[in-house]
């Protein structure tokens, strides 16, 4: 059960695919400019390579490794395409705000980095949790950049005003080099904390 | 990361395969992936097909709220006219405008006098949170009973008459001025013209 939730948690700070591993780094410019677009973007991205992760663990014996990576796209493109006709269907209006983000969400390096380097050599549990942490931690970077853009670039979050009329929205914000600032601040932060966290477990003698 | 999880495939490496083994693998994984996709699609086409209907007669109810049906005008694609005791209330039209980023669609709804009732927009690329912003109020409200004459961007706002732009999106302003103006117009001759 440990074993797991460290799977689970490292997604989320000690590898995190956007602080940490910078990965997906282009839809996290992209996207973000307002928090629910944000919010959706993340949800999508968590459900789908949580969802390939489970496939590529189950079939990982069958799966030729000289084919793997096309197998791996494969995939992840069937998943994609699942869950857009899916959504056509049954939820047209959020088919409709996801638009082009969701066909992208085929290309996205974390989806199949997570399939090669964990997926393919470990079993279906595991897998499953790596997928769902790594999504959680990809969901969640993207939720804090969406948040911070919206309400400097806006003065809202979720669309709802929360900075007062005498705050004169910064523009740059929800334009892309905003983000590109942004991110890279929040990069050197997140490099800040964790190497914080280790100098208190070093004095404690944990490490 | 790269240590333990070299193991397994050194093992799987060390294996000779066929180039037609290999082939066979790519061939039935696209396969499998391509009927899964087929399957879906066979049960969920006809119901995305009737959401949409739905979801567009939605779209014109709410763009002239009093209408009761809505009926096809003849030689005009996707033109509607809204009736209401077998009076026509309102013409509903597609416009299209070359905004910020990419062409923007709407859809507006006329009275056969020619004012505007509302418009709402489809399909946009432009800005989150800047130029995506004409279709939500306050831009969008200004156009409510508005004439084609009236239909022009300004950043004066003393001029009430007109449409005040976006800040920081002056551009998607006027394309959606422009691209509700010319409906406007068309719905006016078309009326005229019957008459």
């Amino acid at each position: 059960m440990r074993e797991i939730w460290n799977i689970f948690k490292k997604g989320i700070f000690a590898e995190n695919p956007i602080f940490v591993l910078a990965l997906s780094l282009c839809p996290a410019l992209a996207v973000t400019s307002t928090s629910i677009n944000s919010l959706t973007m993340g949800l999508s991205v968590m459900f789908v390579i949580t969802a390939n992760n489970t496939i590529v663990s189950i079939t990982r014996k069958v799966v030729n490794p000289k084919v793997r990576v096309p197998v791996y796209i494969t995939s992840v493109a069937t998943i994609v395409t699942v869950v857009q006709l899916v959504l056509q269907a049954y939820a047209p209006l959020l088919y409709k705000a996801l638009g082009i983000y969701l066909a992208l969400i085929v290309v996205f390096a974390i989806i199949l980095a997570r399939a090669e380097v964990f997926a393919s050599k470990n079993k279906v549990v595991p897998s499953f949790f790596d997928g769902l942490g790594m999504g959680t931690g990809f969901a969640l970077a993207l939720l804090c950049i969406g948040v911070i853009r919206e309400l400097f670039g806006t003065g809202a979050i979720f669309g709802i005003q929360v900075l007062g009329s005498w705050y004169n929205p910064a523009l740059i914000m929800i334009l892309p080099p905003g983000a590109f600032i942004l991110i890279g601040y929040m990069v050197a932060g997140f490099k800040m904390l964790t190497e914080h966290a280790e100098k208190v477990k070093l004095e404690r003698g944990e490490v | 990361m790269s240590d333990d999880n070299n193991i397994e495939q050194k093992v799987n490496h060390t294996k000779e395969y066929s180039i037609f083994q290999i082939a066979i693998n790519l061939t039935v994984a696209c396969f499998v992936s391509g009927a899964i996709i087929a399957g879906t699609y066979f049960v969920t086409a006809p119901i995305a097909v009737k959401k949409a209907a739905e979801l567009k007669t939605e779209a014109m109810k709410s763009l002239v709220s009093d209408a009761q049906k809505f009926i096809p005008v003849k030689n005009k694609t996707d033109w509607f006219t809204a009736e209401k005791d077998g009076k026509i209330v309102g013409y509903v039209v597609p416009a299209e405008s070359k905004g910020y980023a990419g062409a923007i669609k709407m859809l507006v709804s006329v009275t056969p006098e020619g004012k505007i009732i509302d418009f709402d927009i489809l399909e946009s690329k432009e800005t989150p949170g800047l130029g995506d912003n004409a279709g939500k109020d306050p831009f969008k409200s200004q156009f409510k009973g508005k004439k084609a004459d009236d239909l022009e961007v300004v950043k004066d706002k003393t001029k009430e008459n007109n449409i005040q732009a976006m800040t920081g999106a002056t551009i998607s302003s006027v394309a959606v001025t422009k691209g509700i103006k010319e409906a406007v117009e068309q719905v006016k001759q078309f009326v005229g013209g019957k008459k």
